[in-house]
């Protein structure tokens, strides 16, 4: 574009043929590297109410025929600190430290048409963070003394992540049907109700001769509402007054049921 | 049906909680225990963050106990008296106690030295209650019911100053015998985060040579005020306090203390004790499992931002 003004400022004929030229370069650019790819998720809002037990979002989209897809859901990256086990006196399993992961999303659920190994080089992976092995490379560990503890406590940290469903690979599910030309894609994902509200992040990625060739991307947020989000907007801000009319609930409960026994039990 | 647990921020079987609160309310009915080193450890089971299990417990406790309290009140089996001397040595020896856990947080072993006064504890606690409630249980069968005789441990505690009578309980002691031990207990419970119940339970019965059934409501009463400063302490602040989850949890314990504090009266003072000697020590043997077997998972949340 600073090319074009350029031009323009010489002459304005010359400005009309590179007008023309660009559109026609776009074009081109358009159909070879196919400006298609879309996605949309079926809600960008997930409402966690009292009967919220996780839900499904299902991404669907087009995308250019014959390549490949990867759809990566994630939350920010953020600082997680974690208790680590090991053995003591080399007999007791107990907690010997804490273990700082950084740089590493609370949630990660990446979802591939094959195995991102076999459709994407290594530095494409690395370059947009697809794949365990790709996160491992860019996440850090503190402390841990080498790449081998690293890469045993990483290994750790995704069984840890997929134990309460945050962290998920899988290839084949995505469904792929041609259309006039089109590809449309479609997978359903169950959303684990372990996922704290939070901003996350769909990004599509089209995938050709082992390169990305485009993305596309949407969010969803997950959001309390109503007396969820009153509780846990109390519990945080108010701690003092949510003590108290825990403890006058409890309290009153333990009256409450010690007199209905009482009732029941003058009756026999 | 599933209900999602707001400070929890996970989603659970409501069954499951009502469930577990039935079942430690009635152990805590019979016994005089708050039940924290049972539930807990369930609670975690069950997908609940730790910090979150140990203070929602707390909560639910102080409803379990006001239900057995009133419960056994009501037929005379609360000695007010001693559960106050108990509790001001409790709150005493719970202040040193935090002071501990900081000491040792710093050197860095403090995980260790918890995790080994719990099995200590919960061991020699549960050992010596089982061996004297079968041997006196023999003794009865015999029916040679020996007058115990005076040690010198006995002379010494009679010539404490401050000797004051409790009624409810039919014992003569110091003042300072329920300071101290409640001191004692409150220093551990402290240390190894629990309410200290089943510490309490076994110091009344014998040391300050309560009858089992005033034991039960007494170490009841204790647990309720104790139970009522953790949790406000726990929710100003560390915020870990889930409501719903308590009030699942106080559903199921409060009609269970009602049933155990029934169940208990029938009972003699012997049976419920070697049953909740019972229960210590498979707590002990699963602790000790847990300490040997290697984890499934190497990390666990807890660690705090």
């Amino acid at each position: 574009m600073r090319k074009l003004s350029a031009l323009s400022s010489q002459h304005k004929t010359g400005l009309i043929t590179a007008f023309v030229i660009s559109i026609l370069l776009s074009l081109f650019a358009f159909r070879d590297a196919s400006a298609q790819l879309t996605a949309t998720a079926n809600h960008d809002h997930i409402k966690v109410d009292f009967f919220y037990h996780g839900s499904t979002v299902s991404v669907r989209g087009v995308s250019e025929p014959g390549t490949d897809l990867v759809i990566k859901i994630t939350s920010p990256e953020e600082h997680q600190q974690l208790l680590k086990k090991g053995k003591v006196a080399g007999l007791l399993w107990m907690n010997v430290g804490k273990l700082a992961f950084e740089k590493l999303p609370n949630l990660y659920s990446l979802h591939s048409t094959g195995k991102i190994e076999d459709i994407l080089s290594r530095d494409e992976m690395d370059r947009y963070g697809l794949g365990y092995p790709a996160l491992e490379r860019h996440a850090e560990i503190t402390p841990s003394a080498g790449e081998d503890e690293k890469a045993a406590w990483f290994d750790q940290f995704i069984r840890f992540k997929e134990s309460s469903k945050l962290y998920t690979v899988s290839s084949g599910k995505i469904n792929l049907t041609e259309d006039n030309g089109k590809q449309n894609y479609y997978v359903l994902l169950e959303w684990p109700y372990q996922a704290r509200p939070d901003q996350y992040t769909i990004t599509v990625y089209a995938v050709k001769d082992r390169k990305v060739v485009e993305t596309a991307e949407t969010h969803v947020s997950v959001e309390q509402v109503g007396v969820v989000k009153s509780l846990a907007g109390m519990s945080k801000n108010n701690g003092a007054l949510y003590g108290i009319i825990s403890i006058l609930a409890a309290l009153g409960a333990g009256f409450g049921v010690g007199m209905v026994f009482r009732k029941g039990g003058g009756a026999h | 049906m599933y209900l999602y647990l707001p400070v929890a921020l996970t989603s659970v079987n409501v069954l499951i909680p009502v469930g577990l609160g039935l079942a430690v309310g009635l152990l805590s009915g019979l016994f005089g225990v708050g039940g924290g080193f049972l539930m807990t450890p369930l609670l975690i089971m069950f997908g609940i963050p730790s910090t979150v299990a140990a203070a929602t417990d707390s909560n639910q406790i102080v409803a379990a106990s006001t239900s057995g309290t009133y419960a056994h009140w009501k037929v005379g089996n609360v000695d007010f008296k001693m559960g106050l001397y108990l509790l001001a040595g409790g709150f005493i020896g719970g202040l040193f106690g935090v002071q501990a856990i900081k000491i040792l947080r710093a050197t860095g072993n403090a995980d260790f030295v918890i995790k080994m006064t719990y099995v200590l504890m919960l061991g020699i606690v549960g050992t010596y209650m089982f061996i004297e409630s079968l041997a006196s249980m023999r003794r009865n069968k015999v029916e040679s019911v020996r007058e115990e005789k005076e040690s010198g441990l006995g002379r010494f505690l009679k010539s404490l100053p401050l000797q004051t009578h409790f009624e409810k309980s039919g014992v003569t002691h110091s003042a300072l015998l329920p300071i101290f031990f409640g001191g004692i207990v409150g220093v551990l419970a402290a240390i190894m985060g629990v309410g200290g119940g089943f510490l309490m339970v076994p110091v009344m019965v014998y040391i300050l040579r309560m009858p089992m059934h005033v034991v039960v409501g007494t170490s009841l009463f204790q647990i309720l005020f104790n139970c009522i400063e953790v949790t406000f302490l726990q929710s100003y602040t560390n915020h870990n306090v889930d409501f719903i989850l308590a009030v699942l949890l106080l559903l199921g314990s409060t009609i269970g203390a009602q049933v155990g504090a029934v169940f208990g009266r029938r009972l003699k003072g012997e049976q419920l004790k070697i049953i909740l000697a019972v229960i210590v020590l498979v707590v002990t043997v699963q602790i000790v499992f847990e300490l040997t077997l290697s984890p499934s998972l190497l990390l666990s949340q807890g660690g705090g931002h």
